[in-house]
């Protein structure tokens, strides 16, 4: 028989044990990897006379911290344009498309439900020189030679998430607007004020938290990216997480890569933190 | 009953100890291959296939020669392994590697000794070689004018926008020590500084890095997107023989590089039999010759390399000049540091 | 700028039917043979049968254990809850690379063989996040005096966890194991790094998809399972707005 006490434990030690298990403890061994200063077979047992050498490394490679900076800044773009266009689709959706919203709530699914590496393709084969829209362009007679190379740049990178994040950012701002009180902007309404300041004063306000969540939803993933980097940014388009991914899948060094993601844990931490201090998370979650 | 309950007790443990026994004699009949993509192709190892229909073999991939020790070194369960010509030492100093029993090979006159030769460390044959080719720069010769006679054409700002470099630190730093006469094996701190300078700058040169011959370095030769790269022989061949583009495959008077893939037996393996007779069988000729024709990779077996006689195979194996190795470079040993060094290097021009 | 949204997806699919290798204009004509082709790939089912299995094991794990955290939390008061909200939550705010990477390391040094079963693992701690949000938005929203009178009736915790608590939120949780399913079947920047020999889908993909020839194969394949995941996200859908 399992008393209070009991069932509280049964409900909380599984959870805690696992994430114990499987996301402390693999971030703990990251950490204590990155002060290791040799590569060479990875154990519990042999190895541990640790050092700051690849944090050294790291602080000696400007062009890597500048990586990580440049990264998150296009993570910010990424995730103010994606939530920011996810916006108007959302609205509609939630005020204007009424009884034809399933629809289009199917509609919206589509894109999201389609395999994110095939969405990435689908713009390498839409831009690249013999891709869909150059061959298009020629068949129809409007051009000759295909136009240079929109792929393998940094702006290819971001159009490309931009676009696959779109109908993942629409979601849960759809659900935030959906959550707004019909009666404030009626009562809005009453009072006098237009469309216009009933959208920035009262919809804009009121959604403003699952704004942020969607903001932040796309941001943190986006700073980690690698796959899209390789699918379509060429030279150019290189982002902090294939570093990372260099040093465990081409370099096999893996106490620096170790460093180098312990440093991109804390920088994201940090900028979680930051942004809790600017927004009031409470008021998100309610 | 009891008696008979007894006889019941007795012949169940009959059965479990003949179920351990059992099991623990049935070696599994299977193979894992440490194997770059491509290799896992069957073709590649049809005549084990064909003499061993009940082996199962499984490929694990890795993407470099870096990732390769990388994922020994992590415990890989893989009975062979493939790596190519500068890795040697380093398995023979973890303690990785079983040394080949040549006695047993059936095809190993086949070899050359020079190849025998790249596959011995400290004396002894740890490995066996298998798949030869060269490095040098295909170009297309509508695209660029004149003859490619340097490697620094990979570095020319003139093909600004359509150079392609392998993604590999270490092929970088090989590709510097020849255009300046540097000895590879004698990098100091100062050259590798002058070569991260030069590779950064070289890096808005390219439309991409490459990582895979067939995967991103071909498709966008034949397209024309890519006039000079850095490649093996592969693409070029498969150019030549679509026609998609002109191309020519340099001579630089640097001397091309000329590198070859070798097997190891792994020293924790509980099929080494088994994996002996699995690289034996690569050597046969059914199983190298279609190395040579559909992949376009040279292969260790002289009686295989000696019988071509398409006239696009001769030209990218460069058959018909009988002095070509005499004029291209093995890629000699690297030590540990210097791997380190080199992708770490890479790794910043990489970023930059 | 909806256009740009449906582009794609919607050459994807008239490519998947284009009778040629390569995704150029003018179309080739009408062909199923990609379809075909795909039937008899045993690689390219066996991934997307990986997937499946991985996405179900990890939506399972996810969704029991989120429903832990989301009942602790909730129904008790006691030290470290909100240590334990905080946990559940954190996965969100790693990037895949960063807990890629860590798993990886882990798994490495404790000498367990990559395989199905630790994507799945990994798998199970990214979607935790999801199926915590899912339950507990749910739960806040659900009468507590429901629980407390089985309780004082005389019933045990599990009996009531069974009779009253888990058939209020049943279609929920379904919303949950849907949502987590859908989160791993698509991952792939995790996946990478504890995949074994098996690959699960995407990771399959990844490693495919610059082999131009293979792609009208590989299209096709996710043109039929985007259509699984639009069912599965619409049953997730009607069953989250029944409530």
């Amino acid at each position: 028989m399992l008393g209070r006490r009991g069932s509280l434990r049964f409900l909380a030690a599984p959870p805690f044990v696992w994430l114990t298990l499987l996301f402390i403890l693999p971030l703990l061994m990251a950490i204590a990897i990155s002060f290791r200063p040799h590569v060479g077979p990875i154990s519990f047992v042999t190895g541990w006379d640790l050092s700051l050498l690849q944090y050294k490394k790291v602080v000696d490679s400007p062009s890597w911290l500048r990586l990580l900076g440049i990264s998150i800044g296009m993570a910010f773009v990424i995730a103010a344009v994606a939530t920011v266009l996810a916006f108007p689709i959302a609205y509609f959706l939630a005020f204007r498309a009424r009884a034809r919203a399933p629809i289009f709530l199917v509609l919206l699914l589509v894109p999201s439900a389609t395999s994110f590496l095939l969405r990435v393709m689908a713009w390498k084969l839409l831009l690249g020189s013999n891709g869909a829209i150059n061959s298009f362009l020629i068949w129809i007679g409007l051009i000759r030679e295909p136009i240079g190379l929109l792929l393998y740049s940094q702006a290819a990178v971001i159009i490309t998430l931009i676009y696959v994040w779109i109908p993942f950012a629409a979601l849960p701002i759809y659900a935030a607007l959906q959550r707004i009180d019909r009666s404030h902007l009626e009562a809005a309404a009453d009072l006098g004020s237009g469309p216009w300041t009933r959208f920035y004063r009262v919809t804009v306000p009121l959604s403003f938290p699952g704004l942020v969540a969607t903001f932040v939803m796309v941001f943190i993933p986006t700073i980690g990216e690698y796959v899209t980097p390789v699918l379509v940014g060429g030279t150019k388009g290189i982002m902090y997480g294939n570093l990372i991914q260099d040093f465990f899948t081409r370099a096999g060094n893996w106490p620096l890569g170790s460093a180098l993601a312990v440093v991109m844990l804390g920088v994201t931490l940090l900028l979680v933190v930051v942004a809790l201090r600017i927004v009031d998370l409470r008021r998100v979650v309610a | 009953m009891p008696a008979q309950f007894r006889t019941a007790r007795r012949c169940l443990a009959l059965l479990a100890a003949s179920a351990i026994v059992l099991a623990a004699c049935a070696a599994p009949n299977k193979l894992l291959v440490l194997e770059w993509s491509g290799y896992e192709k069957p073709d590649f190892w049809t005549d084990f296939k064909t003499a061993s229909p009940d082996t199962a073999v499984s490929f694990e991939f890795g993407i470099s020669d870096a990732d390769i020790l990388a994922k020994m070194e992590g415990g890989s369960q893989a009975d062979i392994f493939h790596f190519y010509t500068g890795w040697q030492q380093f398995y023979v100093d973890e303690g990785m590697v079983k040394e080949i029993d040549t006695s047993k090979l059936t095809n190993w006159d086949k070899v050359p000794d020079s190849f025998k030769k790249l596959g011995q460390v400290n004396g002894k044959q740890y490995y066996l070689p298998w798949d030869w080719g060269f490095t040098s720069i295909l170009y297309n010769t509508d695209k660029v004018q004149g003859e490619i006679t340097s490697w620094d054409a990979l570095l020319d700002p003139k093909y600004a926008g359509h150079i392609s470099m392998w993604d590999d630190g270490p092929a970088a730093v090989t590709v510097s020590a020849y255009i300046h006469g540097w000895d590879e094996t004698k990098i100091t701190d100062d050259q590798l500084a002058q070569i991260e300078a030069e590779w950064k700058a070289q890096k808005p040169l390219n439309l991409h890095y490459w990582t895979g011959e067939y995967d991103d370095l071909c498709p966008e030769v034949e397209s024309g997107d890519i006039w000079v790269a850095y490649d093996w022989q592969g693409c070029y061949a498969t150019v030549l023989y679509d026609g998609s583009q002109p191309v020519a495959y340099a001579n630089p008077k640097e001397g091309r590089n000329s590198w070859v893939g070798l097997y190891g037996i792994s020293s924790k393996t509980a099929n080494y039999d088994l994996a002996l007779k699995f690289l034996d069988d690569k050597l046969a000729t059914l199983s190298c010759s279609n190395a040579v024709t559909q992949f376009y990779y040279g292969c260790a077996n002289q009686d295989v390399m000696a019988a071509v006689d398409d006239p696009v195979l001769i030209k990218a194996f460069s058959l018909d000049d009988p002095s070509i190795l005499e004029h291209t470079n093995f890629t000699p040993p690297v030590t540990a540091a210097q791997r380190d060094a080199w992708t770490e290097m890479w790794s910043r021009v990489k970023s930059e | 700028m909806l256009v740009l949204l449906y582009l794609p997806i919607v050459l994807l699919a008239v490519f998947s039917l284009n009778n040629g290798t390569t995704l150029t204009f003018p179309l080739k004509g009408f062909t199923l043979t990609w379809y075909q082709a795909m039937v008899g790939d045993q690689a390219l089912l066996g991934a997307a049968r990986n997937s499946l299995v991985v996405a179900t094991a990890a939506a399972t794990a996810a969704t029991a254990l989120g429903f832990a955290v989301s009942q602790a939390v909730l129904r008790f008061r006691f030290t470290g809850r909100r240590l334990l909200l905080g946990l559940a939550g954190a996965p969100l705010v790693v990037p895949f690379v960063v807990l890629g990477v860590a798993l990886f390391l882990l798994f490495t040094a404790l000498g367990i063989p990559r395989s199905l079963l630790t994507i799945a693992a990994g798998h199970s701690v990214v979607a935790l996040p999801y199926a915590t949000l899912i339950l507990l938005a749910r739960m806040v929203g659900l009468d507590p005096a429901l629980e407390e009178a089985a309780m004082d009736l005389g019933a045990t915790y599990p009996v009531t966890l069974r009779r009253v608590i888990i058939p209020l939120l049943g279609p929920s949780l379904l919303s949950a194991w849907l949502t987590c399913f859908i989160v791993s079947f698509d991952e792939v920047a995790l996946a990478n790094f504890l995949a074994g020999g098996d690959p699960t889908f995407p990771v399959f993909l990844y490693g495919q998809l610059r082999f131009a020839q293979r792609l009208p194969v590989l299209i096709a394949m996710a043109v039929v399972l985007m259509i699984g995941t639009i069912i599965l996200t619409l049953i997730a859908n009607r069953l989250r707005s029944r409530d």
